[in-house]
C-alpha cells in the first residue's frame, strides 16, 4: 500500500521533504513500538509514510491532509507505547520527536512541554531551579506528555498521586484537525491552570490508559512540578553502575522485611495515615533479584535467584521506603522515627539501604525485566491495597500452571505500589517469557482476565471490548466519544478501543 | 566468516524499543541541549536512524521482508559505529546491539549494497598501497625525523597507523619523542600495513582479514610483545577486532596492546616520568569512542542461548564502563597550569566526533555537523582547547573549529605531553 502522490507532496509541503519519508526501511522501523514488544504489536503493519512535524500547526496540517485523503494516522514520540504502532494499512506515522521544546515556569512551578521531550531532558533543568518531577518505572526516556496522558504511574505517587492529575492546561489537535485549548490556555496565553470554562475535557485524555492516539494529538501540555531539597543529587558511576548519589541530609532509604503480606499491608495503611514517606512500596522480589543482577548478566540472576529459592517465602512482604526531608532535616528525622515505630509494631525491622537513586528521580530500570527472557507482560490493577494483595497472590499462584515454558518465580507476588498515602494501589506482576513463548504469556493473561471478569475486578489498561460490558458498558461510551471526536475514524482507529493485551485488531484494507 | 548477522538475530529480536539508545545515561544528563547521544538519530530523527530502527531492520533483512533500501544504506553509511547505543542498552539488558549493526553493515557489503563508493575506493587503496590514502608504501616511515631514536630490536613496537604516518605526522613525531624521553626502547616497522579499521568498520570483513593476518605476522616476526598505539581506532582494532576475527580472547593473543596514554600514565604514577613545563590553558577532553567505551578487551564466546536469558557457557559482557577514561585525564591534570573542565557528554557517554566508520569519507557534510555539535559542547565548557587521543578525532574537530569563529584550539594529547616535557 502506498500513499497517493498528491497527499505525499502535500505532506512534504508542510514539514519539508527532509522530514517525511515513504522509504520502506524508514516505514519498517516505525511499525513496532516498545513496551509490549512481540505482544501488543504482533500484527502491526508498516505505515505508508513516517513524518516528523515540528509545530502544532504542522501537526494540524498533517491531520487535515489525512482527513482529506482518507488516510489514518498514529502519533508517537519516544514510542514506548506499542498501542500506537500502526495496526491498520494506510496509516501515517506521526513521529513527534522533533517537538522537543519545553519551558519551566519556576515561580508557578509548572512545565509546558511538547510531546518529544523525555523526562530526563527536563529533570536536571528542574533541579537547577530547585524543582523536580519524577519518572515512571518504565524509564526516563519516556515522553513526559505521553506519560502524563497515559496514566503517569510512578512510585512517588505515594505522596503525589498519579501523573495524570498533574495535567494543567493543554493544546490538542483533534482528530479532524481543529485545535482545542483547555484550561487557562482557552482564555489567555498561559498554561498555569487546568480548569477553564465549560466541562473539563482532560478526562478524555487520560482515564487510566490514555487514548493511545485515538483522539488526536496533544501538542503542548503543562504539568505541575514540585519543590526539591536544597542540595542536588549527584551522578556517580559508569555504565550499568551509574546512579544518583542522594544528599544524605535529606534522603534516607529503608528496606523492611515483613513476616507476612498482611502485616505489610497494615503497616502501609498506617504509614498512609501518618502521611510520611516519598515512596512506600512492596517490591516484586523477582525484580529485586533482577535489579541486583543488572549489569552482571542473566546467568548471575538465575544463579542467585535459584540459590534463594529455599529462603524466599511467598508470604513475606518486602517493603521499600524512601524518606525525604523536603522542608528540613527535622522533617526527615521525624519521618524516620515514625517509620521505625510503625514497621516495628507490625513485626518488621527497618534496615537502612544505600542512599542511591532507585527512587525514580532519574534511574528507572523497569526495562531490565526484559533481560530474563526478553519479553514480559505486565498484568496490572489499580484498586485498593487489599484487593491488590489478594489478586497479586492469586495470579502468582495461577502462573504456576504455565511453568515451564514460563520461568518459575516460585509463586512470589509482584509489585504493590500504593498511591495517595494508600488510598489506591497498583498491583503489577511482571511475567517474563522467551520470545517464542509469548503465546503462553497470552494464555496466562487471558486466564487472569477471565477471573477478573468473574470477580468484578477491573484490571488496568485492558481491552474495553472485553471489560466494558462488565463495567457499565464503558466501551459503548468510548465508541460514542470516538465517533463524535473522530467522525472520519482516522486517528489510530479503533483506539481508544481495541489493541488490548493479546486481542490485536486484524489488519484490514 | 566468523562474525555473521545470523549469530546476532536473537540480540536484534530482544530489542524492546525503549529508546534508551538515543540518550546518554540519564543520570549524567545536565541539560536538554546535550541529552542525546546517537549522531545519526540527532541529525535525522527517524527511528531507522538509531539502534532501535536498525535492530528491526536486521530482523527484516534476515526474514526477507526488507531489502537494503537507499535510506537503510544511508543510515548504515552514516552510523559511526560509536557504540553509544550499545553501552546504553547494556545498562539494563544483555544484548549485543553494536554487533548487530556491524554485521548488518557486513551483510550490506555481501549483498552489494555497501559500503559507500568512497569507502570501497579506500579498500582498493589499502589493497594496492597498504594505506588508506593510496600513498606509496615506501613513504610510511617518512614522518621520522633525525632526532628520533628507534631501536632495531625491542620488546615494544610502535604501530603508527596510516593517519599519523601520512597525514598527521606531528602525532607520530610527538609519540616517538615522548617514548624516547621516557626511555622506552621501541621499534617501528616498515612492513606495517593499515590496521584495517576502515575496512572492518564499513563491513568489508574479507578485506579486513588480510590486514589482520599481515599485521599479526609482522608483529610475530618483529618479536615484540607490546604494541603501542597513538590512534584510538588502531588501538580498538588491535585490541578488540583482531581477536574477534580469530575467535580468541584479547588476553590470549600473546601480546599486550597499549595506547600511549596508558603507558605515560603508568610512568607518571610510578614517578619515572614527569611533566614539569607549565602550560596555562583551560582545556576539555574529548573521549574517543574507540579508546573509551569500545576498548574493553574482547572475550570470545561460542555458546548457546538457553531459556530465559541464560547463556551456556556464561559470557563476559563488555558494557563500556571499563574503557580508558582516567589515564588521559590524569595526565592532563598532572601538567602544571592546565585546568581540565568536563563536557556534559563524557566518558562512556561521550558524543562521537563524526569521523568513525567511514562516515566522514562518505558523508562529509553530515560528519562535519556531528563534529560541530561536539564543538558546541566544548564551547559551553568555556575551554580554550579540546584535547583528544586519536588522529581521526583531531582532524575532524580541527576542521570544524577552523570553520567556526570561536577560535577553539584542537590538540592531540601527545602534542600537549610533548610541550609539557621538561
Amino acid at each position: 500500500m502506498s500513499i497517493p502522490k498528491e497527499a505525499y507532496q502535500a505532506l512534504q509541503s508542510i514539514v519539508g521533504p527532509e522530514w517525511v519519508s515513504d522509504d520502506p526501511a524508514i516505514c519498517n522501523a516505525d511499525m513496532k513500538g516498545g513496551a509490549g514488544t512481540g505482544i501488543r504489536d504482533i500484527d502491526s503493519v508498516r505505515p505508508v509514510c513516517s513524518i516528523q512535524p515540528r509545530t502544532t500547526e504542522e501537526v494540524q496540517g498533517i491531520v487535515k491532509i489525512a482527513n482529506r485523503y482518507g488516510l489514518l494516522y498514529s502519533p508517537t514520540s519516544t514510542f514506548f507505547n506499542a498501542d500506537t504502532a500502526p495496526h491498520l494499512k494506510n496509516t501515517i506515522l506521526l513521529d513527534l520527536k522533533r517537538m522537543e521544546d519545553f519551558e519551566i515556569h519556576e515561580k508557578d512551578m509548572y512545565v509546558v512541554s511538547q510531546p518529544g521531550v523525555a523526562f530526563s531532558m527536563v529533570q536536571w533543568e528542574l533541579f537547577k531551579k530547585g524543582l523536580f518531577t519524577f519518572v515512571p518505572g518504565s524509564g526516563s526516556q519516556c515522553s513526559v506528555v505521553a506519560n502524563h496522558i497515559f496514566c503517569g504511574d510512578a512510585p512517588m505517587g505515594w505522596r503525589y498521586g498519579l501523573g495524570y492529575r498533574r495535567i494543567l492546561a493543554c493544546e490538542w489537535v483533534l482528530p479532524d484537525g481543529e485545535i482545542l485549548k483547555l484550561g487557562t490556555k482557552s482564555m489567555i496565553d498561559d498554561y498555569f491552570w487546568g480548569e477553564g470554562p465549560g466541562p473539563d475535557l482532560r478526562g478524555l485524555l487520560r482515564g487510566t490508559k490514555g487514548h493511545s492516539g485515538g483522539l488526536g494529538v496533544v501538542t503542548k501540555l503543562a504539568f505541575k512540578v514540585f519543590p526539591f531539597v536544597p542540595e542536588m543529587p549527584w551522578p556517580v558511576g559508569l555504565g550499568p553502575h551509574a546512579t544518583y548519589q542522594l544528599p544524605e541530609s535529606r534522603f534516607k532509604i529503608y528496606n523492611c522485611r515483613f513476616p507476612s503480606i498482611k502485616q505489610l499491608a497494615d503497616a502501609v495503611y498506617e504509614l498512609g495515615k501518618c502521611e510520611i514517606g516519598l515512596v512506600v512500596m512492596h517490591v516484586d522480589p523477582v525484580f529485586g533479584y533482577v535489579a541486583r543482577a543488572r549489569g552482571r548478566g542473566a546467568n548471575v540472576f538465575w544463579e542467585e535467584f535459584t540459590k534463594a529459592k529455599e529462603t524466599l517465602d511467598v508470604n513475606q512482604g518486602w517493603l521499600r521506603v524512601v524518606l525525604c526531608g523536603f522542608t528540613s532535616e527535622k522533617q526527615l528525622a521525624y519521618e524516620e522515627k515514625v517509620l521505625v515505630e510503625v514497621v516495628t509494631a507490625h513485626g518488621a525491622t527497618a534496615k537502612p539501604a544505600r542512599p542511591f537513586d532507585e527512587t525514580n528521580l532519574q534511574s528507572a530500570d523497569a526495562i531490565s525485566a526484559n533481560f530474563v527472557g526478553r519479553r514480559f507482560a505486565s498484568i496490572l490493577y489499580f484498586e485498593s491495597l487489599d484487593h491488590c494483595v489478594k489478586v497479586g497472590k492469586e495470579n502468582a499462584e495461577r502462573k504456576k500452571k504455565y511453568v515451564p515454558p514460563l520461568p518459575d518465580t516460585y509463586g512470589l507476588p509482584g509489585w504493590y505500589v500504593p498511591y495517595d498515602f494508600a488510598h489506591i494501589c497498583k498491583e503489577e506482576n511482571l511475567n517474563q517469557s522467551d520470545v517464542d513463548d509469548v503465546v503462553t504469556l497470552g494464555e496466562l493473561a487471558n486466564e487472569c482476565r477471565q477471573n477478573d471478569l468473574k470477580m468484578g475486578a477491573y484490571p488496568w489498561a485492558e481491552d474495553p471490548n472485553m471489560f466494558g460490558p462488565a463495567f457499565f458498558g464503558y466501551d459503548r461510551k468510548l465508541k460514542e466519544i470516538k465517533e463524535i471526536f473522530d467522525p472520519c475514524n482516522v486517528s489510530n482507529p479503533p483506539a481508544p478501543i481495541g489493541h488490548g493485551h493479546f486481542t490485536p485488531t486484524k489488519p484490514t484494507e | 566468516m566468523p562474525f555473521k548477522l545470523e549469530d546476532y538475530a536473537i540480540d536484534a529480536a530482544g530489542c524492546p524499543r525503549c529508546s534508551n539508545c538515543k540518550f546518554i545515561e540519564h543520570v549524567w544528563i545536565k541539560s536538554a541541549r546535550f541529552a542525546r547521544q546517537c549522531p545519526i538519530n540527532v541529525m535525522h530523527r527517524f527511528n531507522l536512524y538509531s539502534a532501535h530502527g536498525l535492530m528491526h531492520s536486521a530482523l527484516s533483512i534476515l526474514d526477507g521482508t526488507l531489502e537494503f533500501t537507499p535510506k537503510l544504506q544511508d543510515a548504515l553509511e552514516k552510523c559511526t559505529s560509536c557504540g553509544a547505543c550499545d553501552v546504553r542498552c547494556k545498562r539494563n539488558l544483555d544484548l549485543e546491539i553494536l554487533a548487530v549493526i556491524e554485521t548488518l553493515k557486513a551483510r550490506a557489503v555481501e549483498m552489494g549494497k555497501g559500503p559507500a563508493l568512497v569507502n570501497k575506493a579506500i579498500a582498493d587503496k589499502i589493497a594496492k598501497s597498504n594505506n588508506r590514502y593510496g600513498s606509496p608504501h615506501q613513504n610510511r616511515l617518512k614522518w621520522m625525523t633525525k632526532e628520533i631514536k628507534v631501536a632495531d630490536k625491542a620488546d615494544v613496537l610502535y604501530f603508527v597507523g596510516c593517519r599519523a604516518s601520512y597525514a598527521d605526522k606531528e602525532i607520530a613525531q610527538a609519540t616517538a619523542r615522548i617514548l624516547n624521553k621516557a626511555g622506552i626502547d621501541f621499534m617501528v616497522s616498515a612492513d606495517e600495513w593499515c590496521c584495517g579499521y576502515p575496512l572492518y568498520s564499513t563491513g568489508q570483513l574479507d578485506a579486513f582479514q588480510k590486514q589482520v593476518k599481515h599485521n599479526l605476522d609482522m608483529l610475530q616476526k618483529s618479536g615484540a610483545k607490546t604494541v603501542i598505539l597513538s590512534c584510538a581506532e588502531g588501538y580498538k582494532t588491535w585490541k578488540v577486532d583482531y581477536p574477534k576475527m580469530l575467535d580468541r580472547n584479547t588476553e590470549d593473543m600473546g601480546f599486550r596492546v597499549l595506547h600511549i596514554v596508558e603507558l605515560i600514565d603508568e610512568l607518571i604514577k610510578d614517578g619515572s616520568f614527569k611533566l614539569k613545563n607549565r602550560l596555562d590553558m583551560k582545556v576539555t577532553y574529548h573521549d574517543p569512542c574507540n579508546l573509551g567505551r569500545l576498548s574493553e578487551p574482547w572475550y570470545h564466546w561460542d555458546g548457546v542461548h538457553k531459556k530465559w536469558g541464560a547463556l551456556e557457557p556464561p559470557k563476559i559482557w563488555r558494557r563500556g564502563d571499563k574503557g580508558v577514561y582516567e589515564p588521559p585525564r590524569d595526565i592532563l591534570t598532572s601538567i602544571p597550569g592546565i585546568e581540565l573542565v568536563e563536557m556534559e557528554r563524557m566518558r562512556d557517554n561521550s558524543w562521537c566526533c563524526g569521523a568513525g566508520a567511514g562516515a566522514r569519507e562518505a558523508h562529509e557534510d553530515y560528519a562535519m555537523r556531528v563534529a560541530s555539535e561536539r564543538l558546541e559542547e566544548v564551547k559551553a565548557t568555556g575551554a580554550e582547547a579540546v584535547v583528544s587521543c586519536c588522529p581521526a578525532c583531531k582532524e575532524i574537530l580541527k576542521e570544524a573549529a577552523a570553520k567556526s569563529s570561536e577560535g577553539i584550539k584542537v590538540y592531540d594529547i601527545t602534542e600537549i605531553i610533548l610541550q609539557a616535557m621538561a
